[in-house]
């Protein structure tokens, strides 16, 4: 009976232990042995104040400079006399410098492979600038007017960036460069006199009382410290890591000088303006940490890791905007402060790798966004049916509830592109493998969706259950392609989903064709492959960052072993962007030619927005998550990942139909817009929705159908230019200091809508910042809003039907106001064109189509298209479409600078007929006396007097209507009105 | 507001072939798709605005009603009407006019441009026929077993009606009964109160009703233990069975464990369906292994079944009992038999010394003993018997009367009685890992193939509880609610959702759970089947629903 009672306590403890955020799963820096080092060394530097001096210097002697290249070289000694490091600099074709340092000849070698997986190319480095060897420093200028200098200082090592003559980034301004180097463990030496820390102490214990007497005897404690703190192996709750090669960290200091605001190291659930975490009150204690980890229901502010890491960060001011991006994979820390709001510091500490830090000059965001464009590649053009409504839920449990949800959407005339199946699709979690049971005829059930002009998407996680019926894992533990432990012998196996499973190595070439092999619908005869699919399904990749149910911190221990040799701690924070790269080539190469895949990754890397989207993972259904998601997906789209969003719903929890609303709002600004909840929530599709709530968001999924050309637009743009598409106001306005902080507002891309999602409760009115004087139209009700050259604040109406939604005055939004089932049906519908005249009487806008799923637009098979409105004569105004393709086609497509553009191609003629049907011009001063197509008749219109885009005042706006002109999307054209 | 420019031009007329004035209109507007002779114009039907003729189905919306635009896409939500000639017509969505698809509900193809949708609606509107044959055989035959559920509902009543006529003479008689038993308790009470009082103060009685109030709490005690021990059960094998295998969660996995070891449950596997069938032998071998009684303990079930019966005990009646038994055989006596037979009867099951009781207290009635607080006492019991008795025949009464107008009942049985024969009908469907039972006007149950605990999924609730639906309508009997029943772990109650449809066999189909714990069932049954002329009768245009 005894046992009874225990029992009953284990089981009113479970009880009452509510869900939440387990912070004891995951590490503090004070947990974490390499952190807690390089704090410990920032706050010795601190205390030393100007007597700290970097050991860190140039062997001057050592100093090479490539005669054709700005390359730099030197030799670089440090804290050790006997240990050596080798320097190189170079200065790349547009203005970027990387920083580059190894240990030479050390015990044993640095992971230096993370650039391969995160660049694009290999830079190209200029063959113009020229180092120059002066007294103690090399220095390099270059730039149109010279503006742009690189100092390397030599003892100690010290290299800056800066731009007529103003430091914009400087490495080791602090002295907290340090670079551990290989060295063997030494036992220490019995002594009687000193017994050894117990064991079972905590490790936190040893770093508070390390004030030992012994000062004299280490003459490197100066700078490391006392004593040794947790070089070898580290134990953290149950898990010890083995650390075989000893301490390896990186700690880099980087500062900006004169930037005050610093933005974008994704994935942390805070503002976009990163919260200071280090000096004088700090908002968070602990430093930002990139350590791709599943966090089961994190925190809406806080520096913790989250799924993906991008080591991007970007420094603004009103004078210029700057970048950093330091390649490393592995673990990272990441302090923030300000010595004033004029400028920042920042702290990285890495557990392995090389130093390879590139610095981003800028001088505007435009230039960052580029320049990092250029290394890691700019985001892929995605499906343009991805950018429709995604419908997904834990789990639809059955075929034929997935064909009742689709007739739901239909009978409700509610658009929506895809259906999603999370893990419960498969068998024993054994991903490709259907529950039969439930989906006895996938092949037909996905038919049945596509019949509808849908797709749906479907997850395959990168754990592999150990089942040798399994052919996943079978084919895969034949190949030897699987990660092993840290003995390198073997099959690592952890705890997921499926119970017992196994992880392929994605670092192992040998696995790529494997991968890619096994997605084919067509069946091969000499493998299993996934013949229960068609190319109608893409891919959801999950859980990969990796999620090891019983792993230290929900993940791979660090020792295990990769392809090479090295260990996962090198490689962690790349691992889950390997995945979902291969997936992304697996399921384009499905066909022959390969068609846009839609691969959905919630782990990732920088890089990772070649390969399609990300999401921010599992949120609450929280009016607070509501409102940090926006914030991620600003920030995410800063480090390269535009196509993002959040779950919206929240994947935690049952929302009230008010937040459910909003949500919808929010994720219909979006760039990916998906609906999702946790197995335990009620269902929340939108057709289940009472009245009034089932009609506004019926209204916000048609809003969204309308602008999908708008999205997909933006999309071509920041897949030439890598400029985020949601905008937030820094980049827009960036000498506006009063924008700087602002992260709830955003613009869309080049397209001049101003979008504010409301995110509060029982809200009926919100508050816009306007940072120009320009007037902004109020998208639904065409209200005029005039800002204010220094800043002003608007207060709009927004109850729960409306959303602050603008459009800029000098704007021309090409839209499609036919809303249908799925984005696909919708192809050849006409445009109508919303002309938001400016103060000043003009406006302009582009549009880019193409088919949307092939790769045919790299062979020039698109239209691009940029509208304008002019003055004409003294009154009139000038509306006409040109083709921006046949003026600039070496800019209209990533990847490929096309030669020259042939306006008949083959996709202009399967949207020949394609038209306008009609014509919105706000702002006209004066009711037309006639409207007319260049070279043909008068047109039909329809005129309401307002308030005109020169006056000086909001109100309604005048209003010019003209009844469908029927010019064609394909050819320019001029439309006068008098 | 500012009327149209009515500046008509030529416009660049494209590819678009242009739709016939009234394409999508339905019949009962045709006649509205004229123009006005003098001017050639228009006016939307809701009045708002005159246009030209011309801008009556030319792909441009006009009308804020969208009324100009009956045969394109572009007012959104318009209606599109297919006229389907051969077959039914149909409304269709503007959004999917002109969107490449050809709608099933457009069978003659007019919701796209000529060419691109083949007219099929001779051949759909043949196999529509078909279906809908086939279906009405099918409403017929199940008609027919119905009107036979509406008979055994009128059988019903008349079988009610008449026990309720036979309990009324019943409680007529019982309550004579009870009024002359009464009054033989109220005379004999006055005669013996002393006599009992006095025996009352023996050793034996005050020690017996000692140990009989410590046997009540150590059963009481004993209950509260059980329950709590059955409710950690449930707990645990909830958390078993209901756990997702990792949020990451090791405590859970261990608890679940230590519970598997202690109530040698089988190890559950993950994903939860593995190795179950080890499971009933292994438990029956295990109570085999329990400690041998000593002479004359009770065994578990003993003390389950029979202690109740042991505390009930009319100690009263005993101490009487007890008195005769002392003071010896009287010869002949039937109280002697009975006093001799008592003691033996001393651990019976409880009925059966109430029957004994009753059958001596009775036989009390006749014969006479000379003990006047005997005599009280048994009195006051065979008074308290038959008011008992009575009470309970006018519950019965009760009962029966409610039921006979829950028969007819339209929130109950169907204004026709036709659901009365299927009253507590249990329905299975072997779902493979599970077996669900729903038995009709009472509860669904989820049971276990391979061992574990059955699960009650909630007890009958009511008919369709939607507002847009109207008890007596057919759509009401369609759908049965079914709520509370186990909680979920850590979540909510288990509810269940009853769809049933026409068909001659009363059977369930598919059962899903499409979210946590709220369970969906489908099935047919013939009570559903309206006889197909009472259909028309109802006819609210249920012909588009069954297209």
């Amino acid at each position: 009976m005894r046992s009874w009672s225990i029992l009953g306590t284990v089981a009113l403890l479970l009880v009452s232990d509510s869900w939440a955020f387990k912070a004891h799963d995951f590490k503090t820096c004070s947990q974490s042995g390499f952190c807690r080092r390089g704090r410990a060394l920032s706050a010795r530097a601190k205390e030393a104040k100007s007597s700290w001096v970097s050991p860190y210097r140039i062997q001057e002697d050592s100093i090479n400079i490539s005669p054709s290249q700005a390359v730099f070289t030197a030799a670089v000694k440090g804290l050790y006399e006997e240990i050596n490091f080798g320097l190189e600099v170079r200065i790349q074709d547009d203005g970027v410098v990387r920083v580059r340092m190894d240990e030479v000849g050390g015990l044993r070698k640095r992971y230096d492979e993370t650039a391969s997986w995160a660049l694009i190319a290999e830079p190209v480095i200029s063959e113009d600038i020229k180092w120059a060897k002066s007294k103690g420093a090399t220095r390099a200028t270059y730039g149109q007017k010279k503006e742009f200098e690189v100092i390397v200082k030599h003892q100690p090592l010290q290299i800056s960036l800066l731009r007529n003559g103003k430091e914009q980034i400087v490495l080791n301004g602090d002295g907290l460069l340090h670079m551990e180097h290989f060295r063997n463990k030494v036992e220490p030496p019995t002594s009687t006199e000193e017994p050894e820390p117990v064991e079972g102490e905590s490790a936190e214990e040893e770093a508070g009382t390390q004030k030992v007497l012994e000062v004299k005897t280490r003459p490197t404690a100066w700078f490391e410290g006392e004593t040794e703190d947790a070089l070898f192996e580290e134990t953290f709750s149950s898990w010890t890591d083995s650390k075989p090669k000893g301490p390896e960290s990186l700690s880099l200091d980087i500062n900006f000088p004169n930037h005050g605001t610093v933005y974008g190291i994704p994935q942390h659930a805070t503002r976009l303006a990163l919260p200071s975490t280090a000096g004088e009150d700090p908002t968070f204690s602990d430093p930002y940490r990139l350590y791709n980890s599943d966090v089961f229901e994190y925190l809406a502010s806080s520096p913790v890791s989250l799924y993906g890491s991008i080591p991007l960060m970007h420094a603004h001011s009103v004078d210029s905007t700057v970048a950093v991006f330091h390649v490393v994979g592995s673990e990272t820390w990441i302090d923030v402060s300000h010595a004033s709001d004029k400028s920042t510091q920042t702290h990285w500490i890495s557990e392995s790798g090389i130093l390879d830090t590139f610095l981003l000059p800028g001088p505007t965001a435009e230039d960052v966004f580029k320049q990092y464009a250029r290394l890691t590649g700019a985001p892929v053009l995605p499906a343009a049916w991805s950018l429709g409504y995604h419908q997904c839920r834990w789990n639809y449990v059955s075929s034929d509830d997935v064909r009742t949800v689709q007739k739901r959407f239909d009978e409700e005339d509610m658009p929506v592109d895809v259906f999603w199946l999370d893990i419960e699709y498969a068998e024993d979690h054994e991903y490709f493998m259907w529950k039969e049971k439930n989906f006895p005829d996938p092949v037909e059930m996905t038919n049945d969706v596509a019949a509808n002009g849908r797709k749906m998407v479907v997850i395959v996680d990168p754990h592999l259950k150990r089942d040798d019926n399994y052919p996943a894992f079978k084919q895969a533990s034949e190949l030897g392609i699987l990660v092993k432990p840290k003995s390198g012998e073997g099959e690592y196996e952890g705890w997921c989903w499926p119970g017992s499973s196994s992880w392929t190595d994605f670092f192992n070439p040998a696995s790529w064709d494997w991968w890619k092999g096994i997605f084919k619908p067509e069946g091969n005869p000499d493998k299993w492959t996934w013949t229960k699919s068609t190319t109608d399904i893409h891919i959801w990749n999950d859980m990969n960052e990796p999620s090891v149910f019983n792993g230290p911190e929900i993940t791979m221990p660090k020792d295990n072993i990769h392809y090479g040799g090295w260990e996962h701690r090198d490689v962690h924070n790349i691992n889950g962007m390997l995945y979902s790269n291969l997936t992304y080539q697996a399921v384009a190469e499905r066909t022959n030619p390969p068609m846009r895949p839609f691969v959905l990754t919630r782990a990732f890397f920088a890089g990772s927005q070649r390969f399609g989207a990300m999401w921010t993972g599992d949120n609450l259904g929280t009016w607070e998550h509501m409102a940090v998601g926006i914030k991620m997906v600003l920030a995410n789209g800063l480090g390269g990942l535009s196509f993002a969003g959040s779950d919206v719903g929240g994947f935690f929890g049952n929302p009230e139909p008010e937040m459910l609303v909003r949500w919808y709002q929010v994720g219909a600004f979006a760039p990916f817009f998906r609906a999702h909840a946790h197995i335990d929530t009620k269902r929340r599709e939108p057709f289940l929705l009472d009245e009034p709530y089932k009609s506004i968001v019926k209204d916000i999924l048609r809003l969204r159908y309308t602008l999908l050309p708008v999205w997909y637009t933006a999309f071509r743009e920041t897949t030439v230019t890598g400029m985020p598409i949601l905008r937030p106001q820094f980049i827009m306005f960036p000498k506006d200091k009063a924008g700087f902080d602002i992260d709830d507002q955003y613009y869309i891309g080049s397209t001049g809508l101003l979008v504010k999602p409301v995110t509060e409760k029982g809200a009926t009115e919100a508050k816009v910042y306007l940072a120009e004087d320009e007037v902004y139209y109020d998208y639904l009700t065409n209200q005029a809003y005039r800002g204010a050259a220094k800043g002003k604040e608007i207060t709009v109406p927004a109850a729960l039907h409306q959303l602050p939604l603008f459009l800029r005055g000098g704007s021309i939004l090409a839209t499609r106001e036919r809303p249908r089932r799925a984005s696909s049906l919708m192809k050849r519908d006409p445009f109508t064109l919303k002309i938001a005249l400016s103060k000043s009487g003009s406006a302009r806008g582009e549009l880019y189509l193409d088919d949307g799923e092939s790769y045919n637009h790299m062979q020039g098979d698109l239209i691009w298209r940029e509208f304008s409105a002019k003055e004409h004569g003294k009154h009139g105004l000038r509306i006409s479409s040109a083709d921006l393709a046949a003026a600039k086609p070496d800019e209209a497509v990533d990847g490929v600078a096309l030669k020259t553009y042939n306006p008949a191609n083959e996709f202009v003629k399967s949207v020949a007929d394609v038209r306008v049907e009609k014509i919105v011009v706000l702002g006209l001063r004066s009711k037309p006396r006639s409207v007319k197509v260049q070279g043909g008749g008068e047109l039909v219109y329809e005129y309401t007097p307002g308030v005109a885009a020169s006056d000086k005042k909001g109100g309604s706006p005048s209003v010019l209507e003209i009844k469908d002109p029927r010019v064609l999307i394909k050819e320019d054209w001029s439309i006068v009105i008098d | 507001m500012v009327p149209w420019a009515l500046l008509l031009c030529s416009l660049p007329l494209s590819a678009f072939s242009k739709p016939t004035k009234t394409l999508g209109v339905s019949p009962n507007l045709l006649s509205k798709y004229v123009p006005i002779a003098k001017t050639n114009t228009w006016k939307c039907l809701d009045g708002s605005k005159e246009i030209p003729w011309d801008f009556v189905n030319d792909d441009s919306c006009d009308c804020p009603d969208g009324s100009d635009e009956p045969g394109t896409s572009a007012c959104p939500n318009n209606k599109f009407y297919c006229q389907n000639e051969g077959h039914i017509g149909e409304f269709i969505s503007s959004s999917r006019v002109n969107d490449g698809l050809c709608e099933t509900q457009c069978c003659d193809g007019s919701d796209e441009q000529p060419g691109v949708c083949p007219n099929l609606c001779k051949e759909i509107g043949e196999e529509y026929r078909k279906k809908r044959d086939a279906e009405l055989k099918l409403q017929r035959a199940g008609a027919k077993v119905r009107s036979g559920y509406i008979a055994f509902a009128h059988q019903e009543k008349k079988r009610l009606q008449g026990e309720v006529e036979r309990l009324a003479e019943e409680i007529k008689a019982k309550e004579k009964e009870v009024d002359r038993l009464q009054d033989i308790a109220e005379r004999t009470e006055s005669l013996s109160q002393a006599a009992l009082e006095h025996k009352k103060e023996s050793p034996l009685y005050k020690s017996l009703i000692i140990h009989n109030n410590a046997l009540k709490s150590l059963q009481r005690e004993h209950k509260k233990h059980l329950e709590r021990e059955k409710a950690l059960g449930q707990i645990l094998d909830a958390l078993r069975t209901g756990y997702n295998p990792n949020y990451q969660d090791m405590a859970v996995l261990e608890a679940v464990r230590g519970w598997e070891e202690l109530a040698k449950l089988p190890h559950i596997n993950d994903v939860g369906k593995d190795s179950e069938a080890e499971k009933p032998s292994e438990n029956e071998s295990d109570e085999e292994e329990e400690e041998a009684l000593e002479e004359g303990m009770w065994d578990a079930g003993q003390l389950e079944h029979q202690l109740d019966g042991l505390i009930s005990t009319d100690y009263l009646s005993l101490l009487l009992e007890h008195e005769e038994y002392i003071n010896g055989p009287q010869e002949g006596s039937i109280l002697f038999e009975l006093a001799a037979y008592l003691p033996d009867s001393f651990i019976p099951v409880y009925e059966d010394v109430k029957d004994t009781l009753v059958s001596w207290l009775q036989k009390f009635g006749i014969v006479r003993g000379d003990d006047g607080a005997a005599d009280s006492s048994r009195a006051q019991q065979a008074y308290n018997d038959a008011k008992n008795e009575l009470d309970r025949m006018r519950t019965e009464l009760d009962t029966k009367e409610n039921d006979i107008k829950e028969i007819f009942n339209i929130n109950g049985f169907g204004a026709k009685g036709e659901w009365k024969k299927l009253d507590g009908t249990c329905l299975e469907k072997d779902t493979g890992d599970y077996t669900y039972e729903v038995c009709l006007f009472n509860e669904v149950k989820q049971k276990p193939n391979n061992g574990g605990t059955t699960f009650s999924l909630g007890k009958f609730e009511s008919w369709n509880p939607s507002s847009d639906v109207q008890p007596g309508q057919p759509e009401f009997y369609q759908k049965q609610v079914y709520k509370h029943g186990t909680r979920c772990w850590n979540g909510p109650e288990r509810n269940v959702v009853l769809r049933l449809s026409c068909g001659v066999e009363n059977a369930l189909l598919t059962v899903q759970e499409l979210e946590k714990c709220e369970y969906e069932i489908t099935g047919t049954s013939p009570a559903l089947c309206l006889p197909p002329e009472e259909d028309k009768k109802n006819g609210n245009g249920k012909k588009k629903d069954e297209l």
